[in-house]
């Protein structure tokens, strides 16, 4: 069964880099958000398996959006991407629920890893 | 399940949370709007009742019940701190002290019900039924099945990115299978750039260490994961994560005891070898010295204990010394992380009790006469402990009025034992208040009344081989300086031969050795003395002491300085034998014993020699 995915970035080139990886591997993009707000709204309404979260978003950083969207379902599986020198980010995220990170620049195969691990 | 192997343990811990119930409710006392100190409380008394319903002590759980749940209705602010309040709860827990105590000794008694009616009357002030209760004891959760508290370390693959939020998702990943503690470094450590992928922490689970280790390894990054102590992996790098297991103190006396005769036997051995010329002999001995002496010292260092844990008793003292004496008192103590030798410990308690009611009673005036000579109305006492060479200081310092010497000196004279001098000096001072008796006759009230307990404190003191000094100033304050060897047992020595005997000085005690020459000799106060460096050092000949005959005076001999504290004497002797450690045996003084000596050692050679004791020759 194919995965489905929700990408969350406030850059077109982001979001389209990463769904094309993950559609390269066989996952479906159902959805994208650029804002926090949008992420929650989408993550309700289309209950994806997985979802890549930028850090640093308008109308509600991924952060929060990451802690709003655990506290409806702390069962969900969350990817934050992240540029370099964002640890202090990357661990809050971590505290809040996200289940792993990448960081930027990607390289295909260290999302996909990062992904199976999320999805194990 | 048989409890009763578990009863030492209930009582050592128990303990423990009661002296933390003590120093929080002293610090609430202080500041009855804390919540920091009323929740430890609250935590340590419910530990020891959930412990307690585990042994099945009942009058220990039933108290701790009426305790914490006057706390919880104090916690939660629908009771108020009164001093009343307080004073109940001292006098509980003082109760629950006793009671764990019997307890624990197989002669538990039943609760204290009129207690109990107390502390549910102040609980439910409103006389209603019983308030919302916190959980009644709840007993026996079987130990073997409790989670085991693991100690892991992990290491991240030294190429990854972010290290630190890779190591946040372990900790995210092993609170998944139970709760994570002591986390090395902390994690804002983690989060710092130059983190190099190292950390432990402990995991208390009911997870398998396969299960552990599989599911950590699934984070990602992770290169290893060991399920071992720190120390034992030579994992230096995680101050404070270290693991402890409780020692009954009988075994490591024994074990001390046991190392003292092997030094014994290893400077014989040492002896022998030499004399033998045989180089293998030699070898092996040299061998067996190295790790006798690693031995020696891994064996004192666990005995180290710090000094805190004796220091904590004394708020508590101090506290209701103020009480008792109407009399307002700031107690502070300083190096409480200094070590001693667990045994010397145990022994310095007392002494200090005694210095410090002495300070409270008699060093510190009222609030009025303090306000009268332009003080704070609050008295201060500070208790501090420094490491001095090897001897450690433990300082009972007051602000108060100082003892006043000329009286103290006349009422010597009325007794008889007036010192010649017209001034008394610290040194003489401390002599004439320790002398027994010397004040239990206390018509001169105050100041006169601070030889109570200075003898009490002086001969334990100088039963574990320290000193005991005075300063004091006259409307300043006065100070008490004990001064103990930070091991017992056995002590590094100077080996000094006078007479034809040999006489061992311990090393801590000693700043040098110099030739005497008669070139150097002078007078001080009509004693003989020599000036070493521009310093007047009054001398003391070991022959003159013990009445040696044998052997002859030679004009150039050599000669040891002493050194306790600031005072120091030059002690000549016939000759210098060499250092040694020595193993300083129990001894029964007998009679007539001159008082320089202090103790008994058997040397390399089996022979039999005297301790002299530094203090008394200065």
């Amino acid at each position: 069964m194919t995965h489905t995915v929700l990408v969350c970035d406030d850059a077109i080139f982001m979001r389209t880099m990463i769904s094309d990886i993950l559609s390269q591997a066989g996952f479906e993009v159902v959805g994208e958000a650029e804002s926090g707000l949008q992420a929650v709204e989408k993550y309700r309404e289309l209950k994806p398996d997985l979802v890549t979260m930028d850090i640093v978003m308008p109308d509600m950083g991924g952060i929060e959006a990451v802690r709003e969207i655990c506290k409806s379902d702390p069962e969900a599986k969350i990817l934050m991407c992240s540029a370099m020198g964002q640890q202090a980010l990357v661990v809050e995220a971590i505290q809040a629920g996200a289940k792993d990170f990448v960081v930027k620049p990607f390289q295909p195969s260290r999302v996909l890893e990062a992904v199976q691990r999320v999805l194990a | 399940m048989d409890l009763s192997k578990y009863a030492t343990l209930f009582l050592a811990e128990s303990r423990e949370h009661l002296k933390a119930c003590n120093s929080s409710l002293l610090e609430w006392e202080k500041e009855p709007a804390g919540v920091e100190p009323v929740d430890r409380l609250f935590r340590a008394i419910h530990t020891i009742k959930g412990m307690a319903a585990t042994m099945g002590y009942s009058a220990v759980a039933q108290l701790s019940h009426g305790i914490e749940n006057l706390l919880a209705g104090l916690r939660k602010g629908r009771l108020e701190g009164s001093p009343a309040v307080f004073q109940l709860l001292f006098r509980a827990i003082d109760t629950l002290g006793k009671s764990v105590e019997a307890a624990a000794a197989g002669a538990e008694e039943p609760p204290d019900e009129a207690l109990l009616a107390e502390l549910e009357r102040e609980a439910n002030p409103a006389a209603g039924g019983p308030a919302a209760a916190p959980e009644a004891p709840t007993p026996t959760r079987r130990i073997s099945d409790a989670p085991r508290s693991r100690p892991i370390q992990v290491t991240i693959r030294p190429g990854a990115v972010m290290r630190g939020a890779r190591a946040a998702l372990v900790l995210r990943r092993a609170e998944t299978l139970g709760a994570v503690n002591t986390v090395r470094p902390a994690l804002a450590e983690l989060e710092r750039d130059d983190f190099d992928g190292r950390f432990s922490f402990r995991l208390q689970t009911r997870s398998s260490d396969l299960e552990i280790t599989a599911a950590l390894r699934a984070v990602g990054d992770v290169e290893t994961v060991e399920i071992v102590e720190p120390a034992a992996a030579g994992g230096d790098s995680q101050p404070g994560a270290n693991r402890q297991i409780r020692v009954d103190l009988r075994r490591l006396d024994l074990l001390m005891k046991q190392v003292g005769e092997l030094v014994v036997a290893k400077n014989r051995l040492g002896v022998l070898a030499m004399e033998s010329r045989n180089p293998v002999l030699m070898e092996v001995s040299e061998r067996v010295n190295r790790l006798v002496s690693s031995m020696q010292g891994e064996v004192l260092a666990s005995r180290m204990t710090p000094v805190g844990e004796v220091f904590e008793r004394f708020p508590r003292l101090v506290r209701d010394l103020s009480r008792e004496l109407g009399k307002q008192i700031r107690f502070d103590t300083e190096g409480d992380e200094i070590e001693l030798d667990r045994s010397i410990l145990d022994e310095i308690g007392e002494p200090l009790v005694h210095l410090i009611r002495n300070a409270a009673d008699h060093g510190l005036e009222s609030a009025a006469d303090r306000t009268a000579a332009g003080k704070p109305g609050e008295g201060r006492i500070l208790i501090s402990a420094a490491r001095e060479r090897n001897t450690v200081a433990i300082r009972v310092t007051d602000d108060g009025r100082g003892i006043d010497r000329d009286r103290i000196l006349a009422k010597a004279r009325r007794e008889g034992m007036a010192p010649e001098t017209d001034t008394l000096t610290d040194d003489l001072l401390v002599r004439v208040l320790a002398r027994p008796g010397f004040s239990t006759a206390r018509q001169v009230s105050g100041v006169s009344g601070r030889g109570v307990g200075v003898d009490v404190a002086m001969s334990r003191v100088r039963a574990l081989g320290g000193t005991l000094e005075v300063r004091s100033e006259l409307g300043r304050g006065t100070t008490f300086l004990i001064r103990v060897p930070l091991t017992l047992a056995i002590v590094r020595a100077l080996l000094t031969e006078a007479g034809g005997e040999r006489y061992a000085v311990p090393l801590a005690y000693v700043a040098e050795t110099i030739d005497f020459d008669r070139a150097m000799v002078t007078a001080l106060r009509d004693r003989e003395a020599l000036v070493v460096r521009d310093e007047v050092i009054p001398t003391v000949h070991l022959r003159d002491l013990i009445a040696a005959r044998a052997g002859s005076r030679s004009n150039r001999r050599p000669t040891v300085i002493l050194e306790v504290g600031e005072r120091r004497a030059a002690l000549v002797v016939d000759a210098l034998v060499g250092q040694q450690d020595i193993v300083v045996e129990p001894f029964d003084a007998p009679r007539g014993l001159p008082s320089f000596v202090g103790g008994a050692t058997i040397l390399a050679d089996g022979a039999p020699a005297l301790i002299l004791d530094a203090a008394a020759l200065l």
